[in-house]
């Protein structure tokens, strides 16, 4: 069995690698979209803005309350209707769509555990609502963010696998692809778990080092 | 000329009434000290000075003067001019020493950076912390952090500065050090007003002392005055639990 490990990596690294290019660029483009919608949605959800609360609310809780498949589908193929829209970015919009709801989720707590205070000591120094909100507020809601962040964004590049019933040819899309053509899906779909594995875990170490990139207080405290 | 006055300051906080018509004038140069048992509005009335609470519809809050109105006067132009001090420092926490007390005069008065640096290096060494304008507030002692604090509103340069129980979160030994600076500031000519439960320290730097107790105040004198001989008997009794507790 190992033996076929190694044939089907041989046969097939530099294809899975060209397709965790794809994967890559699905992740990057939704997750970056995902921290938009977010960001925008939880203000949204924490204005004192009837109808903001109720769109924020209606779209955390459809998104929420569906599978990404089914949104998946949906883009690509209602849309698609209306709009012609490639599968790629029908992909990234309907992860985008999807993480979004959870990014929202993470960024409304954050910035609702930051200690009144704070905000307090910002307006007695005469900043605006604005201003407290942009120097005082954010930089440390963004910092405690950055765990549950990284631990969506991975959820993220593993739910870009779901792409490939749309015909984009990433990662798991080339793994099913060679394992109808070489008869060895164990091993192949054990390589591109492998492949998936590596990603999650370079993505790990990113995350974490951003983190303590960012929070200068803890490391001069330690 | 009353720096800060208020007439017939209300505030509710639902059904609750925390203050129930309080004035009191606060003159250049003058340092008054509140007291009273917790609940008795204190903390309030000083929020409520620079608006961090909004007093209730026909309170009037002046400010040299001149009558507030959170309506048509931009609060956050005043607040610029009350420095406040908090029982739990606030510090901004993903900022060293230093940019805690260049933030508001870099971002709300365009103050240049470099100029807001000098003026920050001058009051740490008035608050007496030159050494540290490069640590983090987790770095620091709680009364570091108050000093902090303290520089941090000055550096806005305010007509008064409100201290709201500042020592009350701080390990008794670093009591003495925070006072020492209140105390410095008190003799350089500043207006402030003070809610503590410092009873020495109110006799030794107020000149004059607030008894507030159920949302109104109950008296007012001189230190000498107000712990020698204090009219009321409310007053006598608090005076009674705290001087001997």
């Amino acid at each position: 069995m190992f033996e076929s490990i190694w044939v089907v990596l041989d046969m097939h690294f530099l294809g899975f690698l060209k397709a965790t290019g794809m994967t890559l660029r699905l992740t990057a483009v939704s997750l970056a979209l995902a921290v938009v919608i977010g960001l925008v949605f939880a203000f949204l959800k924490l204005s004192r803005n009837p109808i903001g609360n109720l769109l924020a609310n209606a779209y955390i809780g459809v998104v929420r309350g569906t599978p990404l498949i089914v949104l998946l589908m949906f883009l690509y193929f209602g849309i698609s209707e209306i709009v012609v829209l490639s599968s790629f970015w029908a992909g990234s919009l309907a992860l985008a769509i999807h993480a979004g709801a959870y990014v929202a989720e993470i960024f409304r707590g954050t910035i609702q555990s930051i200690d009144h205070g704070q905000h307090e000591a910002a307006r007695s120094l005469g900043m605006s609502r604005r201003l407290s909100m942009r120097l005082i507020i954010l930089p440390q809601a963004f910092r405690r963010a950055i765990p549950p962040l990284g631990n969506q964004f991975i959820i993220g590049l593993k739910d870009s696998s779901l792409v490939a019933f749309l015909g984009v040819s990433e990662l798991y899309s080339r793994a099913m692809t060679a394992a109808a053509a070489n008869f060895r899906p164990f091993e192949t779909y054990l390589v591109a778990g492998l492949y998936y594995l590596v990603l999650v875990l370079i993505f790990t170490w990113l995350v974490n080092q951003l983190e303590l990139r960012l929070t200068p207080d803890r490391r001069a405290a330690a | 000329m009353n720096v800060i006055e208020t007439r017939n300051l209300h505030k509710h906080f639902g059904d609750l009434h925390v203050l129930k018509g309080v004035d009191i004038a606060v003159a250049e140069g003058e340092v008054v000290v509140i007291i009273g048992p917790s609940g008795s509005g204190k903390s309030t009335l000083l929020r409520c000075l620079n608006f961090l609470e909004m007093p209730d519809e026909g309170s009037e809050v002046l400010l040299d003067g001149e009558v507030i109105d959170p309506a048509r006067d931009n609060l956050d132009k005043v607040r610029e001019k009350m420095g406040m001090v908090f029982q739990h420092f606030h510090l901004f926490p993903h900022k060293n020493v230093i940019d805690n007390i260049t933030i508001a005069p870099e971002n709300v008065k365009g103050v240049p950076r470099k100029q807001a640096k000098a003026t920050a290096r001058e009051l740490l060494e008035k608050v007496g912390l030159p050494d540290k304008e490069k640590a983090w507030p987790s770095q620091l002692s709680g009364g570091q952090k108050q000093r902090v604090a303290i520089a941090r509103a000055l550096a806005m340069d305010p007509e008064i500065m409100l201290f709201d129980e500042v020592t009350s979160a701080l390990d008794p030994e670093l009591v003495a050090e925070v006072l020492q600076v209140v105390q410095d500031l008190a003799a350089a000519g500043m207006t402030m007003v003070m809610v503590t439960h410092e009873m020495g320290f109110a006799r030794e730097v107020a000149d004059r002392v607030i008894m507030m107790d159920d949302g109104i105040i109950i008296e007012q004198a001189t230190p000498d005055r107000f712990f020698g001989s204090p009219a009321e008997e409310r007053t006598r009794t608090f005076l009674g639990q705290v001087l001997h507790a």
